[in-house]
């Protein structure tokens, strides 16, 4: 039976059944309310470089193909043939003409236009439209800055309203140079057992655990002549914001700390990152460009990524307990050889399956995920008050509605989002229906 | 067997010999190492290594036929492992901060070598040695992982090792492309 929906999520009190976890009926409304409604990211431009190149993924539980067209441009169709469902491509990535399905041979062009049939007038000899059974379409697509999304809905607002007031931010890292970012070749993909939503979560709101839970590799990964003290990793949450988008996206960063990527990937890539590049700062200005530092962020529902640390990846949910990620390194088209090199080798030494700060964020998630089993544990509100009521509209500096780097009006704001999505608003509710009460003026 | 036989016997004993005796000196530092793992000494496991020393595991991908020599990434392009020396100390010291809760309570681990190949490398003394795996993991209470693949190491014969042989280079290749784990924050 399904929860009260509406009752799940309390944001003015800053609460959360955690039920939401580890519901099943939860995760099938999710799956239809929340991943076939929500802009999802499918790849970056630099993944799919010449016409037939093609990776496959996942949008919510559904498998899509993205492909190169001819034309130069893109189509993301499901990755399933419409004969008798079988997936149509079974590899990762590639390179192709057209997409042939193993079980019967029906073939579909780059588009997912069914092209061929085996032996059709024979076969079909009553007749059979080609045009009516090509693959599903993705059925909206656009491209923000070379980040490709899809999404389900046709309701769903244009990607660039749906980025809203997180556009800004977003920015820092999708366009801080001409040319943008390009990734990294290779993927890293590994499983979680836990909901998503608690990685989704944490990149979106949460840099309250990166002193504990990273203790360990913000030592070991201090370079002699550094130390992760609180210079590095200020203790002091005025020094850093976070802010909650009314889409239900999220970040949070230290504004004033010390090198904290250069502890973190290494001084090459930390200096290229903050170390004042003009033309950075000429696109960026200032703050965005200097003042904005060990970056956490999450595009709602499941698109997170650190700046800087070059880190990004989408948690697919594979059941309401268990999440797979894709995580990629990016990096500045423009940056230098060895900036690339380190970063390539920073990345993946620290936001990785084996990274050394990410270790230990699965092994929190996976225990919370098995706590939940219980049964007293399912009836027990988990605490997401931190700042509760004390969000701010009117910085000089940072647009939209901030609080302190150390607060959860993030989490408030991306569960509140994903309540408000769960229950069935339409779009044009949730287009004048943010997730969060007004801020209280000061 | 006539006499003359038995007189042309030693030298093709002595080469038999002594690639039994390389197989089983070798075979001897397999086994030596995954005690160091297993045992978790883990300093003593960081002596086995040159200073010099590459330990790559790069990641995999599900790939048609047709492009499977694009299966592995490459060099250049990410990693599961990407590690120097110093690399691997650090991996240490995290291990030891008391702090690393991936690792604290402690992986259980069990690294069983088998099918071990030597051949020549391309320097005198340096051996190509390729080694299959099963690594079982227990973890808490009841977490599993189980890792199979293949190691292709360097041997470096090296007096100044305790064992005379020093790893200069090591890629390991999982058998899996999704990783079925949260984490590697063991030792291959």
């Amino acid at each position: 039976m399904l929860p009260d929906v509406s009752r799940l999520v309390d944001t003015r009190n800053g609460t959360l059944d955690p039920r939401i976890f580890v519901d099943e009926e939860i995760y099938k409304l999710e799956l239809k309310n929340v991943f076939a409604r929500s802009w999802l990211f499918l790849a970056h431009d630099s993944q799919l470089v010449k016409p037939g190149d093609y990776i496959t993924t996942f949008m919510g539980e559904d498998p899509v193909i993205v492909a190169r067209q001819k034309d130069g441009s893109v189509a993301a169709f499901m990755n399933q043939c419409r004969h008798r469902g079988m997936r149509l491509c079974r590899a990762d990535l590639g390179k192709a003409k057209t997409f042939s399905c193993s079980y019967h041979g029906w073939t579909y062009d780059l588009g997912g236009r069914l092209v061929s049939i085996p032996s059709e007038d024979d076969a079909y000899r009553n007749g059979i439209d080609k045009s009516e059974w090509g693959a599903i379409q993705v059925t909206q697509l656009a491209t923000y800055k070379g980040f490709i999304f899809g999404n389900w809905d046709p309701t769903a607002p244009p990607l660039t309203e749906y980025l809203g007031d997180f556009t800004w931010y977003f920015d820092a890292f999708a366009d801080r140079c001409e040319g943008g970012l390009e990734v990294i070749g290779g993927t890293h993909k590994w499983v979680f057992p836990a909901n998503w939503k608690f990685a989704a979560e944490q990149f979106c709101s949460d840099m309250y655990h990166a002193p504990i839970s990273h203790a360990s590799a913000a030592l070991a990964l201090a370079p002699d002549d550094m130390e992760a003290d609180d210079e590095i990793f200020p203790m002091d949450g005025t020094r850093g914001r976070q802010f909650t988008s009314r889409w239900g996206h999220g970040t949070g960063f230290f504004t004033e700390s010390g090198d904290v990527l250069g502890v973190i990937v290494g001084r090459e890539p930390g200096d290229w990152f903050q170390g004042g590049n003009p033309e950075v700062v000429e696109r960026l200005g200032h703050h965005r460009a200097l003042n904005m530092r060990g970056m956490h962020a999450t595009l709602f529902p499941t698109f997170s990524f650190l700046p800087g640390i070059n880190t990004m990846r989408v948690w697919h949910p594979k059941g309401p307990n268990e999440m797979e990620v894709w995580a990629w390194t990016v990096v500045d088209k423009s940056a230098p050889p060895e900036v690339r090199e380190q970063q390539r080798i920073g990345t993946l030494r620290t936001f990785s399956s084996a990274g050394m700060f990410e270790q230990d964020d699965g092994e929190n998630w996976s225990e919370i995920q098995q706590v939940l089993r219980g049964h007293v544990a399912k009836q027990t509100p988990l605490n997401a008050q931190m700042g509760l009521g004390l969000d701010w509209e009117d910085d000089p500096d940072f647009p939209g509605r901030v609080n302190r780097v150390y607060c959860e009006t993030a989490a408030r704001g991306f569960y509140g989002r994903w309540a408000q999505m769960l229950s069935g608003l339409s779009w044009d509710e949730l287009a004048v229906t943010p997730p969060l009460e007004a801020v209280a003026q000061r | 067997m006539t006499l003359a036989e038995r007189e042309t016997r030693p030298a093709a004993a002595d080469s038999q010999l002594a690639e039994m005796l390389l197989q089983h000196e070798i075979e001897k530092l397999v086994n030596i190492e995954a005690l160091l793992l297993d045992e978790r000494r883990f300093e003593e496991w960081l002596d086995l290594f040159s200073d010099d020393v590459h330990y790559w595991m790069p990641t995999r991908t599900v790939r048609y036929e047709r492009e499977l020599h694009k299966e592995h990434s490459l060099p250049d392009e990410v990693a599961h492992f990407d590690e120097t020396k110093r690399g691997l100390e650090e991996r240490v010291t995290r291990i030891r901060s008391g702090m690393a809760w991936a690792e604290d309570p402690p992986s259980r681990t069990r690294h069983l070598f088998t099918n071990v190949m030597v051949s020549e490398g391309d320097q005198a003394d340096e051996y190509e040695v390729r080694t299959n795996f099963l690594l079982y993991r227990g973890r808490l209470q009841r977490d599993v992982d189980i890792f199979v693949g293949v190691r292709e190491d360097l041997f470096r014969r090296s007096p100044e090792s305790e064992y005379g042989w020093l790893i200069a280079r090591r890629k390991v290749t999982l058998d899996q492309t999704v990783l079925l784990a949260k984490n590697l924050s063991i030792f291959f």
